[in-house]
């Protein structure tokens, strides 16, 4: 119990710490809404209309920043979300986040749980199989192109499977011409619209997992209990399987737990390469307009998902292992 | 890759693709059919067929958020196509007559001081309202009441670098508004960039400013069909007022959120009207297929803006040697891989505004060509040499890929003669800051257009836009003062000829070339890609009938008006 306790007040500090940070970094960047419009309306248009368009909206340049901070802080845990006072001028961010919150997820999210699960079968399979074809050819390939740079990989994948081939499109979430609902033909759009930014996503993010797996593969099958196994004479399925994979898995898990609470922040460029509108992009715009009420909304979401990942993870590692919980 | 042009948006993807053969897919829209309308109009091509679909890839920088207000948020997507102003003005071909739009005609008085609308009978609102003067009146005195709408100043004092109108009334089909001073160079403001709203309508939204109109009505030539996100589909406007107009029945003008991805659909062909920069269009593009047509008219310098009111630069030797030392031509050719032309000193543009330029003067100045021995005697006076040279740091935006390869070219140039530069590239808003605030050396900048060259140079050069440095200017971000293009511009604007205007304007030329406050390095453009495989009627460098670019409203109206299916005939 005093585990819990102590775990749960370190998050809400974290959480405050982080939220405090999130308020006044964007404030102290260069430049501000209004000078951010009066470029998008390249100088035409007259400051005195342009300040009073962001007021309506509930940009206050003349308010001090202690009594903003509490509105701030007040309106974050009330949902009061307020209007974007950048791109999507007047629409409201509660709206903005919950649009572009699904396609986020389903394609970051499930890619992660794809690549997670794609590369530990792998990664038990080498690592069981040590020196076999696999593993004299993979360790090596992946420490490439684990470490290529994802936006890069997916310009290379435009260029060959939609620029010259033509089989796959290249960007937006599915066709803009496409009415959404649950057709055969959007639900098709939709997923061969996230073949190759899921594909970019996996190609570098695959490698990780499989070489840790791999090598935790490697210590666990030397361990005795796995020997003990072998000389009862248990299959090889079920050594690799339910002896070695099952202790070599464990670093993974948390790993796979903080890796599904940067799902949100994931991926700028790779909504940017392929146009995907996910919370990635939105960030992006946000922080190019100053765009306060996005931004600190943004920033919150990906502080309490990250956040809310590495308490899970806690939680269950320490559900996992004892020693965990008494050394708090 | 990022050539901006932020508020400015829109793209379009090519139609159906998507999985074949679902019948129950439901695709956005469906085609309406025009009918007739009322009296005198523009002559447009006539007796065409309807028929067609226009696929606009554009990048929009942001996600759509389906409102369509046209006096604040939403002037991009809402302007040209579902309101209109009330005469058209060619940016292009300033001294031709406006194109008569919702009025059909005007009149100002002899002092420029009153201005006088006919308006056009027999339109209606998109819901079958009749469109009447006391939608006009009610309109402009909207902004009155809403300082965030009136975005042109237009009510605003001309001492405060506003219009000065001081009443709008309507009786009968007349619309008479009323100045405080000479009005002409608003003229563009009130007749060709203010949209007319629907009294019915706006009378009840409660504050305007912030109206989110995601129902909109409106007179223009299109309605909303379908709106997510991810792409805007207009469809005709079935009681619009031109008869047999709009000719194409379907917009689409989907959501680009970067250039690469709009560049590589207009290449594709899935869309088929394009309006930003391209790097190496014509191995990209134009090479691609012989229905793609690219036209870009010069409307704007992107210049070199010195510090002239602190540092190196506000030495005039040192200016002087900068614009004598760059060869203007070279950096067009390998900056823009010729697809910006070189600018010339006097900041006129040439050729759009050929008419205004004292091509005399440039040549007696000896800024027609690059002249490195003037720019090394002009050096030594400020007390450089290749010996001993001049640093000076150029601020840039990040993004702009072309202007960094002119800058590293005008980097070669100056070294010649002693000048060493460093080039720092910034993010838009520490830019926007920058520029604002005079907080630089010299900084490369490219203003807005106007119908004439009138509208940049104000902007840029009179000392009425001018802050002290650490404070944002609304122009004149080199701090440049002089008394005598002051007067000059106050010239222009109270002028009652065109031969008055142009000897003002001839005076500011003068002043570029003896002061040099600003170094127009190339000429901006209107970024333009057409596709003639479907659609005919496009502007070209043969026809320029509007500034061709689809973000440009509400000059993209008069596009729509001219496209025509080429199968539909």
């Amino acid at each position: 119990m005093r585990f819990v306790v102590r775990r749960l007040s370190m998050f809400l500090f974290t959480l405050w710490a982080a939220m405090t940070l999130n308020f006044f970094i964007p404030r102290f960047m260069p430049g501000n809404p209004l000078q951010a419009l009066e470029a998008r309306t390249r100088a035409k248009l007259s400051p005195a209309a342009l300040e009073s368009i962001l007021s309506s909206f509930g940009y206050k340049p003349n308010a001090g920043l202690v009594p903003q901070y509490f509105t701030y802080l007040k309106d974050m845990v009330t949902g009061q979300w307020g209007q974007s006072i950048g791109l999507s001028l007047g629409q409201p961010v509660r709206d903005i986040v919950f649009q572009s919150l699904p396609w986020t997820l389903g394609l970051i999210g499930l890619t992660t749980v794809i690549a997670f699960l794609l590369g530990n079968v792998a990664g038990i399979v080498a690592g069981w199989r040590r020196g076999g074809t696999l593993d004299s050819w993979l360790p090596s390939t992946l420490v490439v192109t684990a470490n290529l740079p994802y936006y890069w990989i997916g310009m290379l994948l435009i260029l060959v499977f939609a620029t010259t081939l033509n089989w796959l499109p290249a960007d937006f979430n599915y066709d803009p011409s496409i009415l959404p609902g649950f057709s055969p033909g959007f639900i098709g759009s939709v997923a061969q619209h996230a073949v190759l930014p899921a594909f970019t996503l996996l190609i570098t993010s695959i490698g990780g997992w499989i070489l840790t797996m791999r090598n935790n593969m490697i210590t666990t099958v030397a361990e005795d209990y796995v020997r003990m196994a072998r000389a009862k004479g248990l299959s090889d399925r079920k050594i690799m399987f339910n002896y070695a994979a099952r202790n070599a898995m464990l670093p993974n898990i948390s790993g796979f737990a903080m890796s599904l609470g940067f799902v949100l922040s994931g991926s700028v460029l790779v909504e940017y390469v392929f146009n995907y509108p996910g919370l990635g992009y939105q960030l992006l715009n946000a922080v190019d307009n100053n765009d306060y009420p996005l931004m600190q909304v943004l920033f919150m979401l990906y502080t309490v998902s990250v956040l809310v990942a590495l308490l899970a993870a806690d939680f269950f590692m320490a559900w996992l292992d004892p020693r965990a919980r008494e050394k708090g | 890759m990022r050539r901006t042009k932020i508020l400015a948006a829109g793209a379009a993807i090519g139609l159906a693709a998507a999985v074949a053969g679902c019948s129950s897919t439901k695709h956005s829209g469906d085609t309406g059919s025009s009918s007739t309308g009322g009296n005198t109009v523009p002559a447009l091509s006539a007796n065409l067929k309807a028929g067609g679909t226009v696929t606009i890839a554009n990048e929009t920088g942001a996600t759509w958020n389906c409102q369509f207000n046209p006096l604040t948020t939403n002037q991009q997507e809402a302007n040209g196509y579902l309101y209109e102003s009330l005469l058209y003005i060619n940016p292009l071909q300033s001294s031709a007559t406006p194109t008569p739009m919702l009025a059909t005609s005007y009149t100002w008085n002899s002092t420029d001081t009153q201005l006088t609308f006919d308006v056009r009978s027999g339109v209606k609102w998109s819901d079958g309202t009749a469109f009447t003067a006391q939608d006009v009146a009610y309109t402009f005195n909207l902004l009155k009441q809403y300082n965030s709408l009136d975005t042109y100043a237009l009510w605003t004092a001309p001492s405060g670098g506003g219009a000065g109108l001081t009443s709008v009334t309507a009786s009968g089909d007349k619309v008479t508004m009323a100045f405080s001073t000479n009005a002409s160079v608003f003229f563009y403001d009130v007749a060709n960039m203010t949209p007319i709203v629907p009294q019915h309508i706006w009378s009840k939204v409660g504050n305007p400013g912030n109206y989110t109109n995601t129902k909109p009505v409106g007179t223009g030539p299109f309605v909303v069909s379908s709106c997510s996100a991810d792409n805007i589909k207009y469809t005709a406007n079935p009681t619009y007022w031109m008869p047999n107009e709009p000719h194409v029945q379907t917009i689409n003008y989907p959501a680009y959120l970067s250039n690469d991805p709009a560049n590589n659909d207009l290449a594709s062909g899935k869309a088929n009207w394009g309006g930003q920069y391209i790097p190496s269009v014509n191995s990209f593009y134009v090479s691609k297929s012989s229905n793609f047509h690219i036209w870009s008219p010069p409307v704007a310098n992107v210049s070199l803006i010195p510090n002239t009111a602190q540092g190196p630069t506000a030495n005039l030797s040192v200016r002087q040697a900068i614009a004598y030392a760059l060869n203007r031509a070279q950096i067009a050719a390998i900056g823009e891989q010729g697809e910006e032309p070189a600018a010339n000193q006097t900041g006129v543009v040439t050729p759009t505004f050929n008419s205004y330029l004292n091509s005399a003067a440039l040549t007696a100045s000896g800024y027609s060509a690059q002249n490195t021995a003037k720019a090394t005697a002009a050096l030594k006076t400020a007390g450089y040499s290749t010996s001993h040279p001049l640093s000076l740091t150029v601020k840039t935006v990040t993004g702009y890929t072309d202007w960094d390869a002119d800058l590293q070219v005008i980097k070669q140039e100056l070294s010649a003669i002693g000048i060493n530069i460093t080039v720092l590239d910034e993010a838009d808003n520490t830019f926007t800051s920058d520029l604002q605030n005079g907080n630089f050396q010299v900084i490369m900048y490219g203003p807005p257009a106007g119908p004439t060259p009138y509208y940049e140079l104000h902007l840029m050069l009179d000392s009425a836009n001018d802050q002290a440095i650490g404070s944002a200017a609304q122009g004149d971000y080199g701090r440049y003062k002089s008394a005598a293009v002051d007067t000059a511009f106050a010239a222009y604007a109270s002028a009652t000829s065109q031969s008055a205007q142009q000897a003002a304007l001839e005076q500011v030329e003068t002043a570029m070339l003896n002061d040099v406050p600003l170094i127009p390095v190339v000429e901006s453009v209107d970024w333009y890609q057409y596709s003639t495989a479907e659609l005919e009627g496009w502007p070209s460098a043969a026809n320029q009938y509007a500034q061709p670019s689809p973000w440009t409203y509400p000059d993209v109206e008069q596009v729509l008006l001219r496209l025509y299916s080429k199968s539909a005939q």
